[in-house]
């Protein structure tokens, strides 16, 4: 008898445990930390093993020299120039392209007759690898700026449309049954209901739509360019400057982080509504 | 009693596979003015088809539908509509909710705001006004809905099997709101559920259907005076009423 008193004495303790214990760093400023380390380990690594030769500097570069690189490149200000031209291209094609993709998805839920119809030219525009068409587009368009832009719109259009159609049609038809039996017509329900319930799936296409932006335009610039980001990592690597191409990989890494985080504030401003949650997470 | 809606020998069928499935096979029932009507009958009977044709969601292959004398062909901005699901716009705050009718109508938005704000006060939602629905509980977002059916002043409000979804508590307090709204707006109700208990609870008169394609089996005038839908549920008439309908959708009720 006593002896199972304490067992379950023991036992009550045990169960006062919080059941899930957060590992130490799981908290906002604790990830930071871990990341940043993360980093600052790889360039050491990386740094170290260059200078003891362990890695060929010609081949692979070191930390030390692409920041040197970069440090050339900016106070010449050609690093701002190209950075500039790229970050224009890109952004440029983006809008447009996610725009009119969006808004041709969109517009096909208003016949599902034509919808069906094209079903089969989008299907078939889409499993071509659109960088395929960058030859052509340089043909057409220039050596210029319009040439980038065209080749960005290429890729991210047809994703947004895509998405942007695919989900009109699954728009709740409950909800648009409700909106007729109120008197709606055909147009209210299309900016009423479908457009609202579209927006999140067009609002994701951004994040991806926004790194097909930066690949259309540095490819533009790999095969016919004067300025760019990519026309800065082509030539520095036809010249074996390993340093200065990995110095533009670094400054595309960090354009595309600011904009994925610049969409990530869209996001907020758009939906409100989705933000709004006090429904708890489940922990498995 | 005057005739607000009349269906005349209504039939739908629905293209299958292997041709056509007759769903209504000839559907004839009044509506008076001020009516509460629950519609009844087996899964599978075509309740929703009946309630969807006087929406003016669906129409009919043959038939005829009267308003008030008139032929029409369906009650398209008439009508206020329930289901179930309460059919909240997720991306509008309550009070936009509430007033999407009003604003499909052009209405005065002003005008049309201080009533949603008055609604929302008596049904206990003030301070909510501004809330998305997935903040709110089940209940309280049915009640939304109703505010928004009753905004838009309909002829007729129709309800498929609206409290279905909740649990009991919540749904004898909404059938409640439900009836003492009915009153106060004189408002014509069409109520489609399977539940027994809830048409004999709410209605004057109960419509069921039976037979495929279904027809109209028979209809019960439902003599319960009481003002709550506690109170019938302890009316002496009620267990009759729940026995006979029972009987006519073949449900045993007694230990054989």
């Amino acid at each position: 008898m006593a002896q199972s008193l304490s067992v379950d004495k023991s036992g009550a303790r045990d169960g006062a445990k919080p059941r899930h214990r957060k590992p130490m760093f799981d908290s906002g400023w604790g990830r930071t930390t871990l990341q940043l380390a993360a980093v600052i380990a790889f360039f050491a690594i990386w740094e170290g093993a260059a200078r003891a030769g362990w890695v060929s500097n010609f081949l692979v570069g070191s930390p030390v020299k692409i920041y040197e690189a970069l440090v050339r490149s900016a106070q010449s200000g050609e690093l701002f120039v190209d950075t500039g031209y790229t970050l224009f291209e890109a952004i440029l094609g983006f809008v447009f392209g996610t725009a009119v993709g969006s808004v041709c998805g969109l517009g096909l839920w208003y016949s599902p007759f034509v919808a069906r119809l094209i079903e089969p030219f989008i299907v078939a525009i889409n499993s071509v690898p659109k960088i395929a068409f960058a030859p052509i587009v340089i043909l057409w368009f220039g050596t210029g700026l319009i040439s980038k832009v065209a080749l960005a719109i290429s890729l991210t259009a047809i994703v947004a449309l895509i998405a942007a159609y695919e989900a009109a049609k699954d728009a709740d038809p409950d909800l648009q049954a409700l909106l007729v039996t109120l008197g709606a017509n055909k147009n209210d329900v299309f900016l009423k209901v479908v457009v609202p319930f579209t927006l999140p799936y067009v609002i994701s296409t951004f994040r991806i739509n926004v790194g097909f932006g930066l690949v259309g335009a540095v490819v533009g610039e790999f095969i016919s360019s004067e300025k760019g980001l990519g026309h800065m990592i082509f030539t520095a690597s036809s010249l074996y400057d390993l340093n200065t191409v990995w110095a533009g990989l670094f400054v595309l890494m960090a354009i595309g982080f600011a904009l994925y985080f610049l969409i990530d504030l869209i996001e907020r401003r758009l939906l409100p509504w989705r933000q709004a949650s006090n429904a708890p997470t489940l922990r498995v | 009693m005057a005739v607000q809606l009349a269906l005349r020998d209504i039939r739908k069928s629905f293209p299958v596979k292997t041709g056509r499935v007759d769903v209504l096979g000839g559907l004839s029932f009044d509506i008076y003015e001020r009516d509460f009507v629950s519609i009844i009958g087996p899964s599978g009977c075509g309740k929703t088809t009946v309630f969807n044709v006087i929406a003016g969601l669906l129409e009919p292959d043959e038939g005829e539908i009267e308003y008030r004398g008139e032929r029409v062909d369906g009650l398209r901005g008439k009508v206020g509509y329930m289901m179930q699901r309460d059919l909240l716009l997720p991306w509008r705050t309550v009070l936009q909710n509430v007033l999407i009718g009003p604003e499909l109508a052009k209405m005065p938005l002003g005008e049309a705001r201080d009533m949603a704000m008055e609604y929302l006060n008596t049904y206990g939602l003030a301070g909510f006004e501004n809330a998305y629905p997935r903040m709110l509980s089940g209940g309280m977002r049915q009640r939304v809905a109703l505010i928004r059916t009753l905004i838009n002043d309909p002829d007729i409000i129709l309800l498929d099997e609206p409290f279905s979804a909740l649990d009991y508590q919540t749904r004898l307090y909404l059938e409640g709101v439900l009836m003492e709204a009915v009153e106060t707006f004189n408002k014509t109700v069409v109520l489609v559920t399977h539940d027994i208990d809830e048409a004999v609870a709410l209605s004057k008169r109960v419509v069921v259907l039976g037979g495929r394609p279904s027809h109209v089996k028979k209809i019960y005038d439902i003599d319960i005076n009481a003002r709550t839908p506690i109170g019938a549920r302890s009316d002496p008439n009620f267990a009759g009423y729940f026995h006979a309908l029972c009987g006519e959708l073949d449900i045993q009720t007694e230990a054989a």
